[in-house]
């Protein structure tokens, strides 16, 4: 394991190694040569399995992080590449081409978050949404209950009281603390 | 093609004499599994309303709505869960967090109506054909969404502490309080128990944002004796708290000890930044106990001239002469009173309204009177020979021992009484080398004393003698001592149902012989300093106020509060009361404020 | 057969060109979303040279609730209510792989008879799911006998998951921490027959479908998937063992009781609907076989859950993690990123037909026919809601 990592660290600008528990270990790698490296662990190091793509929407830095998840059958070893990319337009090298599965993942990120992934295949076309007509919903920034409270009306004769409030009304109206 | 694959299929006709899966009867009568979750029930009147249903369920399926059935008071918020099963899912989640484990499913799944209101319901109000059924899902014994038992507070062990007057809680950790305060579940229904209605949730959440600066801040909203009230406070809101009921009451009083153990006094003036602008109103208080503080607080703030006349030579009341320092060390006492005294109190120590100065010259000089004087007199046991000169009151043994006197007790000491007063009395006394007996009337379970102080008491090896009626009083041989004849007594239930009576039993009776007695069964008010006419006027009876609103007394310029004016007689109702009477006085001194105010029940006063 | 499942330069991973509608050659159909030869609601859009499929495009989106949308707003406690419904078949799978991941990263522990009761949850879940998916096999191939059989038998199964968790479907057992509850009285009885039950029934279905002309006819020799498609396509579980790769997470990974558990990893070398169909057969057997070696082990006292925080403002460190089970249709897993905060900063669920319903049906499709679509997708035991969350 600490070999694979001081080969990768000696090759590939990867930083923030992260050994998440044994058997697992996560790195960071800059958005340029992420795909070199992904393949790389592809063909040479043993991790041919694509467990899944996914993205953190890491709002308050701006950034997403895409997390490639890679794993080894040999060595049982699964590997977290984490690329971050700027939030707000910044592409993503498609990596279609190194597993078949792939592209559908960058479909989804494509709907789910808004990023491109030039050259992708059917990138644009609807994966779960049709007609879709607001910001990509898995962005920090849609706010689902808003969604929901405007689509939706709400069921008539609902009324809720919080248990304190409700006991100085009707126990102590003038006694208690003094709102300022 | 190979021919077992041709004839195998045909073994399909073997099932054709087999027992069939399915079977005709009406879908209705298959009843859920035991465990099953199915439509909910609620036991009503077990239920507190403490919401945490309604906390807990991601579908918002609950609301709190009070019922005609119940009304808020200790302990039950008087609102009952309201189930809308157009969005409810079945989890759960409320039966497992129930505090009162009222919440429960019943194993009936099948509902049919035409009407979708009906699914809107309150379980346990709304009359259902499940609500006694008794199977369906419980929240199984050994499975908590929030741990029931408290952290411990650490403690002296017995054999240390009974040596000093060190204090014996030693305070949580932040570690510690963290997890405490990890097991409120925010219902708030101790804030309408606390006298001084306190924001528990509020300051407890400060604990776990670490925020404590912020909890300092909501305490003294409703309390300016923190540092007291998180030591020595007799803490109704723990009996409510529906923590308790299934488990160990959240500790709220050492969570309360814990903030203000945090913060350093030099901070309060920054933390609290209490802006008094003078109002030009004059105000007099008798007594600086926490009473007579309390209302100076409150009453400076809001920018009054605030004099505090003081018989004693220093603040506190009977935190300062009862409240033994091994439970309240004196400088937490003085962390509370010196931030009082800083917003510009004036403490007139030594100064004994009706001796020193006249009442009547109080109610010339001043605005308004806020008046505390507390209990100082020891009730008499009303037995034969209770002057004996060997006979002390537990008060003065307390006064001694907290202004460094000796209260010249002896090696063996017999306590009589089962409150507070007597505990305190005994553990003193056994710091200060005594054997210790305890003699009390009833039984251990009936003596009004806190548990944990009895347990206490115990544990530092005082005897308690429970069902022990003292008789009389007689000089012992050796003149430095003296002895009491006591009987044994039974308990006899009451015919109408009254807590059972001791009845002394006369062919069991024991004299015994000690250095000194004790006596600490009660105390009652000194309300001399008042004339005659004034006592008249404030409507006195049985040495005690009864006042009306705001702390009113029968003089509008007169308010009064603490030990003398309710039943409570602990800090905490002295401390409010002192806070209400400030709103009372506040209310006085700036009537065109409340003007608009007059009819509006959230009344917010000040 | 070797077993070369390298990534080589051989495999193409290009769309295929889009047939040319506009010559009048082809047809276009859509199957699905409601369709009964269709594993859920979802459809495929097909084109047809007379019957000849020429091109499969996966649809999904009728089952999109925005899960890992939800749980990113909901508490860690409320969650656990949540993540049964994204596979509906199988959800146990999401209730354990959640709450490990939660008590993976607060660093919880669960108790021996938690883990006990866990495993047999999630074998008694492999059991139900399995006899479904027999019968939507064999019915997918127009044999509606077996169906009757294993849905029927289903029930029987869910009755000891109504037993066990108060549910039949949405069972909510395991949650952070442990399991809802022990074992009811004469539970593992009434286990033991049902299993017994279970055992003849699969020697029947054996006999009815496997050992049967039509069946026999109509798979072998569909979808075949070869060894060198497998890590390309990230295909797993029972698809990929077909092919004859011994890899099953419960063996190489073990979690849970499964260390403590005596069994062996199938694998099989009919790699088209067939295979597949006989080895899930024999894990169906297998299942029981652990089912009752739980029964055989789960100690019976004892708590169930770990000392937990109060839920109602619990806080998870911040953390991340991928845990994954083999669920029926192979590896299944939650990855979960947590802030520190009372709310999961992103969790990521990986289902098996992410992948096996869309890049490798939309492959094996292409040469089939009409008739035979069904089938395959079944044979690919593919579940919908896992791949929209
Ligand atoms: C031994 C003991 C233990 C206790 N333990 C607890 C406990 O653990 N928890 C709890 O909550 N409560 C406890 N209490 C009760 C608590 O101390 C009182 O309820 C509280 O102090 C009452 O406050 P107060 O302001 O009404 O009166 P006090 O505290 O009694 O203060 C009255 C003040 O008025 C002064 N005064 C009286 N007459 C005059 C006058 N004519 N002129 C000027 N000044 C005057 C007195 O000197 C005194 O300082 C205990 C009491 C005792 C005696
Ligand atoms: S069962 Fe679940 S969804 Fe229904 S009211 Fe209770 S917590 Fe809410
Ligand atoms: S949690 Fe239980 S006690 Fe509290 S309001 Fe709900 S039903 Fe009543």
């Amino acid at each position: 394991m600490n070999e694979l990592l001081e080969r990768l660290q000696r090759h590939f600008d990867v930083n923030n190694i992260n050994v998440l528990k044994p058997g697992m270990t996560t790195l960071k790698i800059g958005k340029d040569s992420a795909e070199i490296l992904i393949r790389e662990l592809r063909d040479r190091e043993g991790y041919t399995h694509l467990n899944f793509i996914t993205c953190i929407d890491y709002i308050e830095d701006g950034i997403f992080t895409l997390v490639y998840m890679l794993h080894n059958y040999d060595s049982k070893h699964t590997l977290g590449v984490h690329v971050d990319i700027d939030r707000e337009g910044e592409e993503m090298t498609s990596i279609h081409t190194l597993w078949a599965q792939a592209w559908t993942y960058q479909r989804e990120l494509r709907e789910m978050y808004g990023i491109n992934f030039p050259g992708s295949p059917r990138l644009d076309e609807d994966f779960c949404l049709e007609g879709w007509d607001q910001i990509p919903p898995m962005r920090r920034e849609f706010d689902t209950r808003a969604f929901s409270e405007e689509r939706f009306g709400h069921r008539e004769g609902r009324h809720s009281e919080v248990p304190r409030v409700h006991m100085k009304m009707e126990l102590y109206p003038k006694r208690g603390g003094d709102e300022e | 093609m190979n021919l077992r694959d041709l004839l195998s299929p045909f073994f399909v006709w073997q099932r054709a004499f087999e027992k069939p899966y399915t079977s005709i009867r009406p879908t209705i009568d298959r009843p859920g599994a035991p465990a099953y979750r199915g439509f909910h029930i609620n036991v009503s009147e077990e239920c507190v309303g403490c919401g945490s249903c309604h906390s807990i369920c991601q579908n918002h399926a609950i609301d709190m709505v009070p019922v005609a059935e119940f009304e808020g008071r200790t302990g039950d918020s008087g609102l009952r869960p309201r189930f809308d099963y157009g969005r409810c899912c079945w989890c759960g989640l409320c039966v497992d967090i129930c505090t009162a484990a009222s919440l429960r499913m019943s194993n009936e799944y099948a509902w049919i109506s035409e009407d979708p209101d009906e699914f809107h319901f309150t379980a346990g109000i709304d009359d259902k054909p499940w609500q006694n059924n008794e199977h369906g899902y419980r929240r199984a014994e050994g499975y908590h969404l929030y741990p029931p038992k408290r952290i411990e507070m650490e403690m002296l062990s017995p054999d240390v502490s009974v040596q000093s007057f060190e204090e014996v809680a030693r305070g949580y950790s932040e570690a510690q309080a963290k997890l405490e305060a990890d097991r409120c579940v925010e219902c708030g229904i101790c804030v309408a128990t606390c006298p001084a209605h306190m924001d528990v949730p509020d300051y407890i959440h400060s604990i776990r944002d670490g925020d404590y600066e912020k909890g300092l801040q909501l305490m003294y909203r409703t309390n300016p004796f923190p540092a007291t009230c998180g030591r020595i406070c007799t803490r109704r809101c723990e009996s409510v708290c529906p923590v308790g009921i299934l488990g160990e009451p959240v500790a709220i009083r050492w969570l309360k000890r814990f903030i203000v153990d945090q913060v350093d006094a030099q901070d309060y003036q920054r933390i609290l930044n209490d802006q008094i602008i003078e109002s030009g109103h004059r105000v007099a208080i008798i007594g600086a106990g926490p009473g007579g503080l309390s209302a100076a607080y409150y009453l400076r703030k809001k920018g009054h001239a605030v004099t505090v006349f003081e018989a004693g030579e220093t603040a506190g009341g009977m935190l300062r002469y009862g409240v033994p320092s091994y439970r309240l060390p004196d400088a937490d006492l003085d962390k509370d009173i010196a931030y009082i005294v800083s917003l510009g109190v004036d403490i007139r120590y030594n100064t004994r309204i009706g001796k020193d100065i006249e009442f009547e010259q109080l109610l010339q000089d001043y605005d308004a009177v806020f008046l505390s004087t507390g209990l100082s007199v020891p009730s008499n046991m009303r037995i034969q020979g209770e002057d004996h000169a060997r006979v002390l009151s537990g008060l003065q043994v307390l006064a001694d021992v907290a202004s460094g006197r000796d209260p010249g007790i002896g090696r063996q000491v017999a306590v009589i009484g089962g409150g507070n007063v007597a505990m305190d009395a005994a553990r003193v006394s056994r710091r200060l080398g005594a054997d210790v007996t305890i003699l009390y009337r009833r039984r251990i379970a009936d003596m009004p004393a806190d548990a944990e102080e009895i347990h206490e008491s115990q544990e530092e090896g005082c005897n308690i003698v429970p069902q022990a009626i003292p008789v009389e009083i007689t000089t012992a041989d050796n003149p430095q001592q003296v002895s009491i004849k006591w009987g044994e007594a039974e308990m006899v239930q009451d015919p109408k149902g009254g807590r059972p009576r001791p009845v002394l039993q006369e062919d069991r009776m024991h004299t015994d012989t000690y250095d000194c007695i004790i006596s600490a069964i009660g105390q009652g008010s000194d309300l001399d300093f008042l004339s005659k006419e004034n006592q008249q006027q404030l409507a006195i009876e049985w040495g005690k106020f009864t006042p009306g609103e705001y702390q009113q007394s029968a003089l509008q310029k007169v308010f009064v509060g603490g030990d003398v004016a309710n039943r409570t007689a602990d800090a905490i109702s002295a401390i409010e009361d002192g806070h209400h009477a400030a709103r009372g006085i506040e209310r006085l001194l700036n009537p065109d404020e409340f003007t608009t105010t007059q009819t509006d029940n959230t009344g917010e006063l000040t | 057969m070797t077993l070369s499942t390298g990534h080589s330069a051989a495999l193409d991973f290009a769309q295929p060109e889009p047939p040319d509608l506009s010559s009048g050659k082809y047809v276009k159909l859509w199957q699905g979303p409601q369709h009964p030869g269709i594993t859920g609601n979802m459809s495929l859009e097909l084109v047809l040279d007379g019957d000849t499929i020429v091109s499969c495009k996966t649809h999904v989106g009728y089952l999109h609730r925005g899960f890992e949308k939800l749980m990113e707003r909901r508490t860690f406690i409320q969650n656990f209510t949540v993540v049964c419904r994204i596979a509906v078949p199988e959800p146990t799978f999401n209730e354990y792989l959640y709450s490990h991941a939660v008590e993976e990263i607060s660093g919880i522990e669960v108790p021996e008879r938690a883990i006990w009761l866990r495993t047999m949850n999630l074998e008694m879940m492999r059991l139900a799911s399995f006899l479904m998916w027999i019968g939507g096999q064999s019915g997918a191939f127009g044999q509606y006998t077996v169906p009757n059989w294993t849905l029927a038998y289903r029930d029987y199964v869910l009755d000891l998951f109504e037993e066990m968790t108060g549910a039949r479907i949405y069972h909510m057992y395991i949650v952070p921490g442990g399991v809802r509850a022990g074992l009811p009285d004469g539970f593992e009885e009434r286990a033991r027959k049902i299993m017994k039950g279970a055992e003849k029934l699969l020697d029947q279905i054996e006999r009815v479908m496997f050992n049967n002309v039509v069946f026999k006819a109509r798979s072998k020799g569909l979808g075949i998937i070869t060894p060198d498609m497998v890590d390309p396509y990230g295909i797993v579980g029972p698809n990929a063992r077909a092919c004859g790769l011994a890899r099953d997470i419960r063996k190489d990974e073990p979690y849970l009781a499964y260390d403590r558990l005596d069994f062996e990893t199938i694998s099989g070398n009919e790699p088209d609907a067939y295979g597949r169909a006989y080895l899930r057969l024999q894990e169906t057997r297998q299942s029981i076989n652990l089912i009752r070696q739980c029964l055989d082990h789960a100690p019976t006292d004892g708590p169930f859950q770990a000392d937990m925080p109060n839920v109602l403002h619990w806080k998870v460190p911040a953390g991340e993690t991928y845990v994954k089970a083999e669920c029926t249709r192979g590896e299944y897993g939650y990855y979960m990123v947590t802030d520190g905060s009372e709310f999961v900063r992103r969790v990521h669920v990986r289902g098996p037909s992410y992948t096996h319903a869309i890049a490798v049906m939309e492959r094996l499709a292409v040469g089939t026919n009409i008739a035979d679509i069904a089938g395959l997708m079944v044979s690919l035991h593919t579940y919908p809601p896992e791949i929209e969350r």
